[in-house]
């Protein structure tokens, strides 16, 4: 399967360890210091990159990178993730964060990758996260596959084996540590990742050097994508305090915390 | 200049299949520190014609641009570790129409204070004469809150007009201008292993391997480091960078010129209580506690949000002188406390500091290559400050980079000495790195003498000062015993020695509450434990697939080391006991990369030299806090 | 105000605990409530729901609607969400639903919000709650628009229970698909340890993998005396990232995967119990426990995150030694 077209769609999330406040913007709730906080690439939409990369070189395919978020961040977040695998960015300036409307946030997407020069349809696996680290739906990609016209789709996916002429197979997560497998025909086919099995590619100076050179260009002409925010209203955003009072139980005896555990258990 | 065909290092060390990749650019930089950010920003400035054509062509790649090229080896350019309080000089020069407000944390400086702190709980190892001087100033009714508020800021510790900064909010700010301008490309998250040498001849730099294991080996996705080949090579890898160290230990310092001094700056950023009285602006420095040698900084951010630390430095001679327990004592000096209780941590962070200065200078430039920045002896050890400086230096080799490029001069070590140095010696850098060269000299003989001798140096601008000879680092380390005696008896050391190495843990918190340190009482916001704070402050990570960048160079040399002063010392409990016996444990996903492992070790390395039994390479991760 | 459940069957032709507990989220919408469900054969769950108060049992059925399949599950739930023309859809959070709910509602021109844990309707106005940025805020919306599908967490409503029979307008949907699900792959029986449905997690930390204080590791130990309790349990078997990332090449336990792992950046189960053993209780861990009801640790560390409020109970005491005379006790 020569000439595939693989569009990744994913965007940036705030490092993972960083404390999250919400507070309330002009447009609904925020970030407390969004713009300080340092991003990363969505962790599921960074294997996907990874994966589609991975295909790219063995069937000789292109992929793109479709990112919807600041611009600014999208930047600083592209210094890292520009080093590892090589691929062509679309850039629509707008924001990334969790509460922007899971379904405007798809058609943003779907309108960008319509527009992508030369798309052929009959090669294009949609690839994603099977959920963002934000808003954690597993909404957007469904929806974008839909306005693409994508009936064949997938979530959860950990494996993908891509035959000779185009047909694959697919391992999905499902329930009770499982998999579903399923094999599909061929492209054009939507995938949410899980997270695969590659490791994390190494920083490759190389690859960065060759990808900001277009990547810098598609920032600086990046589509103004400011989402309405319309139909979704928040009555209110709280962090819920996990805090309990802790009973420590120490110099028991070993039988005696035996017992007791048991007992809750059985309770 | 360079044999092409040689390599520093046989290839044979590669597995078979794998090769070492190359590639050519114009100018390699290693670090993105504010040196670095001066650089770039003024290269990318004088690089590109109004038409954004570039001013001249790249020898690298003919027919592009200048290929310049920066490695950070942190996985952002904003998680950098500093306070910042600065005159803002050099920044003002380079920015004529800088606009605080477009810089997260940014602010004027409004109010200046220093505090001579007391001994509220009376385990502080105050000589004599401060302790008579403590008494003095509380008979005479001057002290409030165990504090005595200098009645002026002297004029060297002075920064007002200044600016207070967040030195990651800054540094993100900074990277995205010059990322902008188009010309230089920064990538965070890439070590740099070493500079790639032909004798005295730089001629490049080769970046750190990744898909290797803890010891280096290679495992899944093994790529060698790859060799970054170039004209010039700017080393602006800060006090503690590996590159600027391995350029030392082969060049050697000038002559007479050692830097031996060092501190590490431990600090937090603190969301403050509500209410709090501290004014936007604000800055308070403090000398005197939680130890006569530890100094400590408190800037009031925008936002009701502080900057707050403390520095411990190499003269203060303790084998157990950890800077957290330090930092939450002094935190809780009634004078800070006061102020902070109540408040919640966001961020924290500690970096070792080059407090050397001028004295501590290297070779600033040689064949291919040129040093800016702390590493190069920019920090004025009199006036605590180095951002700024750093920046200068770095805006001072730009303007003589590009002289030389557009004069299609070679960056040979006398072009570079006729632009950049020269530049150097005629600023007001070096007029003032000169004054304040020997401001510290006293605290090689004692903390008293320390203290006015940096008075002396100050007051007469740089005239006067009190003597002392320097010791390598490692020379100056008592025994535990020694330095406990008289307070605790070498019996008393050995159990508790006995007792921690059992359970793994280091000495310091034992020794401490045996010397009269109160508990801490952790609160869960402000006051919580190490580990904590790596987490919640400092949320600090590690990618996989890079080898430990800490090592112990003679193990058996570690096994009998009495001291272990890597393990009591480590900022980020990234060095640890080994029960087994043995040298110590590394930990690579708690090291903070702070490099206070370079000078607190007790023992010389085995082949001599400056440093010591600790080696410390240059690895990713750490820090992930941008707001230090 | 119409409200539609929909849901698919399980494989034996029964409606899933997941199911019934959604189909309680939408009657508590009020409205008139209306059933579509799709699978293999979907007699057997409608008659399982018969009395649950739904005006209209709508079925999409066949060999073709057997297995979750995007095309063929997506044109089901079109078809029955069309011929109900209801205002709200509420569907259950299983792998199945989910891979379609968003999908459906773009092809009914409906709002969507999936994973909701809470759904309120109180002064004509319907209320969702869910979580934002993996499970550490919590978020109540609402909307207008109609229709609205939503998904529903399992785990947060009790499961309706309503047997009876019911009349099923079986609907005809030829569904264009390129995709044929070829099977299942499960874990060997035994060796099946995440088990969503058990009252019990036990997380097993790094500090089985550690050098314990006689100086040794004692992995063929941690092994069976893990997999012990888990037999004496039947709870459901999560780890830290710690010991996952060290599973595999025999460092660790061999029967731990990734799916295992418990967290920021793992899962977040719900059980009603939880007992972590061996591990620190690092908060990117202890988030993925914001659904354990009751919490309690094992730790030789007093010092150790479970202390700080993370935990109810915290023992400070060996885990193996515990672990052991637990697993006698409980045989
Ligand atoms: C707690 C603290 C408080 C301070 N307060 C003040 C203050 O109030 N005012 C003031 O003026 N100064 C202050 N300083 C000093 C000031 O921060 C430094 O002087 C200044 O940051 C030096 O800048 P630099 O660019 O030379 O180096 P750095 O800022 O150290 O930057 C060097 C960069 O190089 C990177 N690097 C190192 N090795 C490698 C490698 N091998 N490969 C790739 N990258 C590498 C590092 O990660 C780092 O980002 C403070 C310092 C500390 C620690
Ligand atoms: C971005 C990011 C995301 C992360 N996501 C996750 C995540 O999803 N899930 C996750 O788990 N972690 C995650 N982590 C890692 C997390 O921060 C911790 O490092 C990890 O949870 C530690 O695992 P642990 O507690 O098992 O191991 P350790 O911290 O090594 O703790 C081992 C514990 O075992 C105890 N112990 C040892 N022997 C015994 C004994 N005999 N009896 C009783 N106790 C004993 C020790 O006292 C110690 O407390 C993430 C980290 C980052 C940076
Ligand atoms: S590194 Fe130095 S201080 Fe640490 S144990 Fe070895 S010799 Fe002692
Ligand atoms: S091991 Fe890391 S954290 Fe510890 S002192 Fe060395 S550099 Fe700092």
């Amino acid at each position: 399967m020569k000439g595939l077209q693989i569009v990744v769609l994913g965007s940036i999330v705030p490092d993972p360890l960083q404390t999250l406040e919400p507070i309330a913007g002009p447009t609904g709730p925020a970030l407390k210091n969004e713009l300080m906080l340092p991003a990363v690439l969505d962790p599921w939409a960074g294997h996907a990159l990874y994966e589609a990369a991975s295909l790219a070189k063995k069937v000789e395919g292109k992929v793109y990178l479709v990112a919807l978020g600041p611009k600014a961040k999208l930047q600083q977040v592209m210094m890292n993730v520009a080093q590892k695998v090589p691929f062509e960015i679309v850039v629509l300036d707008g924001p990334a964060g969790g509460f922007a409307d899971a379904t405007e946030t798809a058609k943003a997407l779907a309108g960008a990758v319509e527009k992508i020069p030369g798309l052929d349809k009959s090669k294009l696996l949609v690839f994603g996260g099977w959920q963002s680290a934000s808003r954690g739906t597993g909404a957007v990609l469904q929806m974008v596959g839909e306005m693409l016209g994508i009936t064949d789709q997938f979530q959860g996916v950990d494996e993908l084996v891509l035959a000779e002429d185009g047909s694959f197979t697919v391992l999905e997560r499902i329930e009770g540590g499982c998999y579903q497998k399923s094999a599909c025909q061929g492209a054009p086919a939507l995938l949410g990742w899980a997270t695969g099995n590659l490791p994390e590619p190494p920083n490759n100076p190389q690859v960065g050097m060759q990808n900001m050179r277009l990547i810098m260009p598609a920032l600086a002409k990046a589509t103004p994508s400011p989402l309405k925010g319309e139909g979704l209203r928040y009555a209110s955003v709280e962090v819920p305090s996990q805090r309990r009072d802790t009973r420590i139980v120490k110099d028991a005896p070993v039988d005696d915390i035996a017992r007791e555990l048991a007992d809750w258990i059985r309770a | 200049m360079t044999d092409e065909n040689t390599s520093p290092q046989p290839e044979g060390a590669l597995p078979e299949g794998f090769e070492r990749q190359r590639m050519d650019v114009d100018i390699a930089c290693v670090g993105f520190g504010p040196a670095m950010g001066g650089f770039l920003h003024t290269l990318s400035k004088g690089l590109m014609n109004e038409d954004g054509t570039p001013v001249v062509e790249s020898k690298a790649m003919p027919g592009m641009p200048p290929q310049v090229i920066c490695y950070e080896r942190a996985d952002d350019i904003g998680f950098g570790v500093s306070g910042v309080v600065t005159k803002g000089r050099g920044i003002r020069a380079s920015f004529p129409d800088l606009d605080l407000m477009q810089i997260p944390l940014a602010t004027e400086v409004a109010h200046e204070e220093v505090l001579y702190l007391l001994d509220p709980i009376g385990a502080s190892r105050k000589p004599l004469a401060l302790r008579l001087a403590d008494k003095a100033l509380k008979a005479l009714g001057l002290t409030k809150d165990h504090a005595y508020a200098l009645p002026y800021t002297p004029n060297f510790l002075r920064k007002e007009p200044g600016i207070l900064l967040s030195m990651g909010q800054f540094n993100q700010w900074a990277g995205g201008q010059i990322m902008g301008q188009g010309v230089a490309q920064i990538w965070p998250g890439t070590p740099v292993a070493e500079p790639i040498m032909f004798d005295q001849v730089v001629a490049g730099v080769r970046l750190q391997d990744q898909g290797v294991d803890k010891r280096g080996n290679p495992e899944a996705g093994f790529m060698p480091g790859m060799d970054i080949r170039c004209q010039l090579t700017v080393v602006g890898d800060g006090p503690v960078g590996n590159v600027g160290r391995k350029l030392d230990e082969k060049l050697g310092l000038p002559l007479g010129n050692h830097a031996r001094e060092w501190a590490v700056g431990m600090k937090m950023v603190v969301d403050l209580p509500e209410g709090c009285q501290l004014k936007e602006g604000t800055v308070l420095h403090t000398l005197g506690f939680p130890e006569p040698e530890i100094f400590g900084f408190l800037y009031v951010y925008p936002g009701n949000v502080a900057s707050l630390g403390i520095f411990v430095p190499s003269w203060y001679d303790s084998p157990v002188r950890t800077g957290y327990r330090y930092l939450q004592h002094w935190m809780q000096h009634p004078a800070i406390w006061k102020h902070i209780k109540g408040g919640r941590m966001r961020s924290w962070g500690a970096k070792s500091l080059q407090e050397s200065g001028r004295k501590g200078e290297p070779h600033l430039v040689g064949d291919g290559f040129a040093r800016i920045g702390e590493g190069s002896g920019t920090t004025n050890v009199l006036t605590g400050s180095g951002f700024d400086e750093a920046w200068t230096s770095g805006v001072l080799l730009g303007v003589s980079v590009l002289e030389l490029m557009k004069a299609d001069k070679p960056f040979t070590r006398e072009n570079l000495e006729q632009s950049y140095v020269r530049r150097r010696r005629d600023s007001w850098l070096e007029r003032e790195a000169k004054a304040a060269e020997k401001a510290r000299d006293g605290f090689q003989v004692g903390v008293v003498p320390g203290l006015i001798g940096m008075a002396l140096t100050g007051l007469s601008e740089g005239k006067l000062f009190w003597p002392g000879a320097s010791k390598k680092p490692h020379e100056r380390i008592p025994s535990i015993e020694s330095f406990f005696q008289g307070r605790i008896t070498a019996d008393e050391i050995a159990a508790i020695r006995r007792e921690c190495t059992a359970k793994g843990l280091p000495l310091h918190g034992a020794l401490m509450d045996r010397a009269g340190w109160p508990a801490i009482n952790f609160d869960g916001q402000l006051l919580v434990s190490h580990q904590d704070a790596l987490l919640m402050g400092g949320k600090v990570q590690a990618p996989p697939g890079y080898r430990d960048h800490v090592t112990f160079k003679n193990q058996n040399v570690c096994r009998t080391c009495d001291e272990k002063v890597c393990i009591e010392a480590c900022s980020g409990q990234a060095i640890a006991t080994n029960p087994e016996g043995g040298a110590p444990l590394f930990d690579r996903e708690k090291c903070v990369h702070c490099g206070a492992c370079i000078w607190n070790c007790s023992k010389p390395a085995p082949n001599g030299g400056e440093s010591a039994n600790v080696d410390f390479q240059a690895g990713a991760g750490g820090l992930h806090s941008a707001e230090n | 105000m119409k409200v539609l459940f929909l849901a698919h069957s399980e494989a034996d032709g029964s409606l899933g605990k997941a199911a019934c507990e959604a189909l309680t989220a939408a009657k508590g919408l009020g409205g008139e409530l209306m059933v579509g469900l799709y699978g293999a054969e979907v007699q057997k769950a409608a008659d399982q729901i018969a009395g649950c108060g739904a005006a209209k049992f709508y079925g999409v059925a066949g060999g073709e609607f057997a297995t979750a399949r995007y095309g063929s599950d997506a044109s089901a739930c079109e078809a029955m969400a069309k011929a109900a023309g209801a205002d709200m859809i509420v569907m259950p959070s299983t792998s199945r639903a989910s891979r379609v709910a968003a999908g459906v509602a773009q092809r009914l021109g409906a709002a969507v919000d999936t994973r909701l844990t809470g759904l309120e309707a109180a002064d004509g106005k319907i209320v969702a709650t869910r979580w934002f940025y993996r499970q550490r805020m919590l978020g109540k919306i609402e909307r207008d628009a109609r229709p609205w599908l939503v998904t529903v967490d399992s785990g947060c409503f009790a499961a309706c229970e309503a047997a009876g029979s019911a009349a099923v307008e079986m609907l005809n949907v030829a569904p264009a698909t390129r995709t044929t699900v070829t099977g299942v792959i499960a874990p060997a029986a035994d060796a099946q340890t995440i088990r969503p449905d058990a009252k019990l997690l036990l997380v097993a930390g790094a500090g089985w993998g550690k050098t314990q204080p006689d100086g040794q590791k004692h992995l063929d130990d941690a092994s069976s005396l893990i997999l012990s309790l888990l037999a004496a349990t039947q709870c459901s078997l999560g780890s830290s990232k710690s010991l996952v990332d060290q599973s595999g090449e025999g460092a660790a336990l061999p029967f731990l995967t990734h799916m295992h792992q418990v967290g920021q950046t793992g899962s977040t189960p719900r059980h009603q119990k939880g007992l972590a053993t061996c591990c620190h209780g690092e908060e990117p861990h202890v988030v993925g426990w914001r659904f354990i009801g009751e919490r309690r640790a094992i730790n030789l560390d007093a010092g150790c995150g479970w202390a700080q409020g993370k935990a109810d109970v915290l023992y400070v005491a060996d885990a193996f030694a515990v672990a052991k005379k637990l697993a006698e006790l409980l045989k």
